[in-house]
C-alpha cells in the first residue's frame, strides 16, 4: 500500500499530453487505485504549454488534493525540453525524470537568435535534483505514444515506481482509451518500449 | 430508469450530472474558462435521452441568468453557468433576483481561477456572493461536486434563494472516477408564475426594503439548514490547535496533516453563510486557529468577527496578518507553511514543528524559464486580418507605435503579440468599442481602431456600437468573424452558420445587425485575399464617422475538423533565400526552419544558413506566407492529403 504517487506530465499543445495522462489515469483506475487527474490546457490549441497532474493512491481512506505542489512529483515526464526546464521545480529530490529529446523553438526565439536550452543543459539542470533521468533519443511521432511505450519499459525496470502498473497494463489501457489509428499507435508504443532510452551521461 | 454512473469525468461534467440528478429543467450559460464543460455535457445528454432538460449557450451571462431565473420563478429547476468575469456581466440581474428569491431550485455555477491559469482577474466569487446575499457551496473534487450540485437545488428550494455553486480551476478541470446511482427524473411541475408585484418588481421603497428583509431571513434559514445537515465537517482532535479550511483547499489540508499532531479541522463546504454554531465549537476548544482558503480572506474575516463578538482571546493566523498569500492557488507548500505557523505559534518557539518542514526554497537554476509565446494557430483567419491592417497602416505612413488599436476578449487579442503588435488594450467583453470612442474623444489625432471577435461582439459589442453611431464617433471597428466562440473551445454563437446551429436554432447575421444600426460605412472582406483586404482597410482607415469592416472566414480548427483540407503550401528550396520574411511577418506555427549543420553554434550563434519548410500536417492552405515572399518561393502543393 502506498499513500500516493504523483506524476507531472508536460509538453506543448498538439503533442498529446492529455491523451498520455488519460491513459495513465485509466491504467491506475483499472489497477484499483483512486486517481485524480488535473489538466492545465488553457492555451493548448495555440502552441502554448499543456500540463497534466496525476495523483493516485492505493489507500481508499486517503484524502488528497488535485494538484502537485513544487517538489511534489515522484515522476516528471516532459515531451519538450524547454518545457522540461519550466517543469523542473515540480520534481521532488531523487524523483524520476523522463525527457524527450525534442525542442520546439518559437518563431520569435528564432528570429531574435535567442539561445534555446540544449538537451545536455537540461539534463545537467535535472541532475542537480535527481540521478534518475531517462532520456528518449530520436523520438518518433506521435511523441506521446512513443514516450508512453518508453515509460512502460522504465516502470518494468523499476517496479516500485508505480506499484502494480507495468508496460502491459499501460498497453491494455491504451487499447481501451484510443479509438482511432489503434494499430499504428500500438506499433509506436512497442517501438518506444524497445527504444531503450539512455541514462543521462553527465560530465 | 436508474443507471450507475461510473466514469472518469471532469469536475465540470460532474456538475452537469449533479444538476441532471436534481432533475434540472433549464440550463443556460456563456462559455468562459474554466466553466465551459457543463453545458456541452447537458447538450450531449439531451441529444441521446428523453426526457432531457433544455440547454443553450446564451448570448451573454446576464441573459443566461435571466432565462434561468424566470424558469425557476415558474417553479422549474434551472441553472446558469459562467466564469467569474461573467458573473460581473450578470451582476445587475443577480442582485435583483436575490431580493425576489426563487420558487424552483435556481443554481448559479460560477468558476473562479486562482492563479489566473486561464487569464483574467483572480476574482473571488465568495465576495460577490456576500454582496448579493446568496449562499455559496464549494467544490472539492468531481465526486463531491456531483453531490454538492445536487444538494444546491434542494437548498435553493428550501430557502427560496438562488444558490451559488463555486468551483475553481483545480476542480473544474480535474478528472476523477465519479460513482453514483444516476437518474434523470424531472419533477414534471406545471409552469406556474403568479403575479406578485411585491415580490417580483422593485417599485418603491416599501417593496425593496421588505425584499431585503426577506433576503436576510432566507440567509438565516440557509445557515440553519447548512448546520442541521452537517454540510461542513468538524474533525475534533485533542490539541488546542485548529484549522478552518474552505472548499478545494480541504483535501490539501487532509493530505498535509499528520495523524499524530492532534490538530482539529473544520472543513467548510458552505462558505456563505458561515455556520456560526460550528465556529463556536472551534472557539470553545482552540487557543490558536489557522484559516486556509484561496484568494480573498472571506472566511477569515467572518472567523475574526465572530471571535471578536464572542470575546474569544486566542490567536488567528491567515492572510489579514500578512502571513499567508492572497495571490495564487494554494497547494501543499502554502498549507505546510500555514500548519507550521499554527504549530509554532508564528515564531517557532513551541510545538512539534518538525512535521511541517518549511517548504524548500527553489534552488537557483542557471537556465532561465523557456517561453512559448501563444500565437494564432496555423491557418487562423485573424492572422490575415492583422496582416492586412498593418499593410494598410504602412501604406498610409501610420506608425504602429502611434496608432491605437483597442483589443477585446478572445482569440482576437492575440493580435497584441509580435509580429503584429497591434492591440494596445484588453479590458472586458465588448470594451474595445467603448475604449476606441474614449481615445477619439480624448483628441487623438491618428485614427483609432477597435478589433473584436464575433461572439464578443454579440455578447457586449452591439450597445457600444450604437453609442458610436448616435454620437457620430470617428472610429474604425474591425469585427473578426470566424463563426465560433473559439478561445473557450469552439462553442456555437449567434453568428455560427445556419447549418451548424443546433436543431431548431437560427443564425443572426452580423452584417445585417451592423447595417441596421445606421453605421456610416460597412464593408466585408476575406482575410486570405490580402490585396482586397488591405485595399478595403486602406480606403476606410482615414475616413471620418463610424466605419465597420467585417472580416469573414471560419475558424481553421473547426473547419479542418469537419472537412480535411485538400491543399497545402510548400516552399521551393532552390528559390528560398532563407530571409525568413514569411516567418517574420506571420509567425505561422507551420513554418519550420531547417538549419544547415554548420549554421551557427548550438547556443545562440547567428543561424542564417538553411531553408524554410512548411509542415504539411499543420498547413491549412491559407496562403498568407506566400504573400510575404518576394522571391515567389512559396506555392500551393495540390495533393490529396489523407488524414
Amino acid at each position: 500500500m502506498f499513500k500516493f504517487k504523483s506524476l507531472y506530465l508536460c509538453g506543448l499543445g498538439g503533442q498529446g499530453v492529455l491523451t498520455f495522462a488519460k491513459i495513465i489515469g485509466n491504467t491506475a483506475v483499472k489497477t484499483g487505485y483512486r486517481v485524480r487527474v488535473f489538466n492545465a490546457k488553457g492555451m493548448a490549441q495555440r502552441g502554448g504549454r499543456v500540463s497534466s497532474e496525476i495523483r493516485m493512491t492505493s489507500d481508499p481512506a486517503c484524502t488528497y488534493g488535485s494538484r502537485i505542489g513544487e517538489g511534489g512529483a515522484d515522476v516528471l515526464i516532459c515531451l519538450e525540453i524547454g518545457e522540461a526546464i519550466n517543469a523542473l521545480p515540480y520534481l521532488r529530490e531523487g524523483g524520476t525524470a523522463v525527457l524527450l529529446d525534442y525542442a520546439s523553438v518559437s518563431a520569435q526565439n528564432i528570429l531574435k537568435n535567442e539561445p534555446y536550452p540544449t538537451l545536455s543543459q537540461v539534463e545537467s539542470a535535472f541532475a542537480a535534483r535527481t540521478d534518475c533521468i531517462r532520456t528518449v533519443l530520436h523520438p518518433r511521432r506521435p511523441y506521446n505514444i512513443y514516450t508512453l511505450g518508453f515509460f512502460g519499459s522504465v516502470i518494468d525496470g523499476m517496479p516500485d515506481l508505480l506499484p502494480g502498473i507495468d508496460s502491459s497494463s499501460l498497453k491494455a489501457a491504451l487499447k481501451s482509451t484510443l479509438k482511432r489509428s489503434l494499430e499504428q499507435n500500438l506499433d509506436v508504443f512497442q517501438k518506444g518500449m524497445e527504444s531503450g532510452g539512455v541514462r543521462a551521461v553527465l560530465t | 430508469m436508474e443507471r450507475a454512473l461510473k466514469r472518469m469525468i471532469l469536475g465540470n461534467q460532474a456538475i452537469a450530472y449533479g444538476a441532471l440528478a436534481a432533475g434540472v429543467d433549464v440550463v443556460t450559460g456563456y462559455p468562459g474558462t474554466p466553466s465551459s464543460e457543463v453545458i456541452p455535457e447537458i447538450i450531449r445528454y439531451a441529444a441521446q435521452n428523453n426526457p432531457a432538460p433544455y440547454a443553450e449557450w446564451s448570448v451573454n451571462e446576464k441573459v443566461a441568468v435571466e432565462i434561468a431565473a424566470a424558469a425557476a420563478w415558474s417553479g422549474k429547476r434551472a441553472m446558469a453557468t459562467m466564469k467569474m468575469s461573467g458573473c460581473n456581466v450578470a451582476a445587475d440581474s443577480i442582485l435583483s433576483i436575490a431580493y425576489s428569491g426563487t420558487r424552483g431550485g435556481l443554481v448559479f455555477y460560477i468558476a473562479d481561477d486562482p492563479g489566473a491559469e486561464a487569464g483574467m482577474p483572480e476574482q473571488d466569487t465568495r465576495v460577490f456572493a456576500q454582496w448579493a446575499g446568496l449562499p455559496v457551496l464549494e467544490t472539492e473534487s468531481p465526486q463531491q461536486a456531483y453531490d454538492v450540485c445536487s444538494f444546491a437545488f434542494d437548498l435553493s428550494e428550501r430557502t427560496e434563494l438562488p444558490v451559488i455553486v463555486r468551483s475553481v480551476t483545480s476542480v473544474a478541470h480535474e478528472m476523477e472516477l465519479v460513482e453514483a446511482d444516476f437518474l434523470y427524473a424531472p419533477l414534471k411541475r406545471d409552469p406556474v408564475f403568479d403575479r406578485d408585484i411585491e415580490r417580483f418588481t422593485k417599485a418603491g421603497s416599501a417593496i425593496c426594503t421588505q425584499q431585503h428583509r426577506n433576503l436576510l431571513r432566507r440567509l438565516e434559514k440557509a445557515e440553519e439548514i447548512i448546520h442541521g445537515q452537517n454540510i461542513n465537517r468538524w474533525l475534533k482532535n485533542d490539541s488546542s490547535l485548529s484549522v478552518v479550511s474552505a472548499g478545494n483547499v480541504n483535501p490539501f489540508v487532509s493530505e498535509c496533516l499528520s495523524s499524530t499532531d492532534g490538530i482539529s479541522v473544520l472543513y467548510l463546504q458552505a462558505t456563505y453563510p458561515i455556520d456560526r454554531r460550528a465556529l463556536d465549537e472551534v472557539f470553545s476548544c482552540s487557543a490558536r486557529i489557522l484559516v486556509l482558503e484561496e484568494l480573498e480572506p472571506v472566511v477569515e474575516r467572518m472567523v475574526r468577527s465572530e471571535a471578536s463578538l464572542h470575546g474569544w482571546k486566542g490567536e488567528i493566523f491567515g492572510k489579514l496578518d500578512a502571513r499567508l498569500p492572497r495571490v495564487g492557488k494554494y497547494t501543499q507548500g502554502v498549507i505546510r507553511k500555514g500548519l507550521y505557523l499554527l504549530a509554532s505559534g508564528g515564531d517557532g518557539i513551541d510545538a512539534d514543528v518538525e512535521t511541517y518542514p518549511a517548504h524548500a526554497e527553489e534552488s537557483a537554476e542557471d537556465i532561465p524559464a523557456v517561453k512559448h509565446p501563444i500565437t494564432f494557430c496555423a491557418g487562423c483567419p485573424h492572422r490575415g486580418t492583422y496582416l492586412a491592417l498593418n499593410r494598410a497602416l504602412k501604406k498610409n505612413k501610420l506608425d504602429r507605435g502611434e496608432t491605437i488599436v483597442t483589443g477585446d476578449i478572445g482569440c482576437t487579442i492575440l493580435g497584441m503579440n509580435p509580429p503584429f503588435d497591434s492591440c494596445w488594450t484588453e479590458v472586458s467583453m465588448g470594451s474595445s468599442i467603448g475604449f476606441a470612442q474614449g481615445f477619439m474623444r480624448a483628441g487623438m489625432e491618428k485614427p483609432v481602431i477597435a478589433t473584436i471577435g464575433d461572439s464578443t461582439f454579440f455578447h457586449a459589442g452591439v450597445q457600444p456600437l450604437i453609442n458610436a453611431v448616435q454620437h457620430r464617433s470617428d472610429i474604425l471597428l474591425i469585427i473578426l468573424d470566424n463563426g465560433w466562440t473559439s478561445m473557450t473551445g469552439f462553442q456555437v454563437n449567434p453568428g455560427t452558420v445556419e447549418t451548424l446551429q443546433p436543431p431548431g436554432q437560427t443564425r443572426v447575421d452580423i452584417v445585417q445587425v451592423v447595417r441596421s444600426l445606421g453605421v456610416d460605412v460597412v464593408e466585408t472582406m476575406h482575410p486570405f485575399s490580402q490585396d482586397q483586404a488591405a485595399d478595403i482597410m486602406d480606403r476606410l482607415l482615414m475616413m471620418k464617422g463610424v466605419r465597420v469592416i467585417i472580416s469573414q472566414e471560419e475558424c481553421a480548427l473547426v473547419r479542418m475538423r469537419r472537412e480535411p483540407r485538400n491543399i497545402h503550401y510548400a516552399i521551393d528550396s532552390d528559390t528560398c533565400t532563407f530571409c525568413k520574411a514569411c516567418m517574420r511577418e506571420t509567425v505561422c506555427p507551420a513554418l519550420v526552419p531547417v538549419f544547415d549543420e554548420d549554421s551557427g553554434s548550438e547556443a545562440g550563434g547567428k543561424k542564417n544558413k538553411g531553408v524554410m519548410t512548411i509542415d504539411p500536417d499543420l498547413c491549412t492552405g491559407c496562403g498568407l506566407c506566400a504573400t510575404c515572399c518576394r522571391f515567389r518561393a512559396i506555392h500551393p502543393a495540390r495533393e490529396e492529403v489523407h488524414v
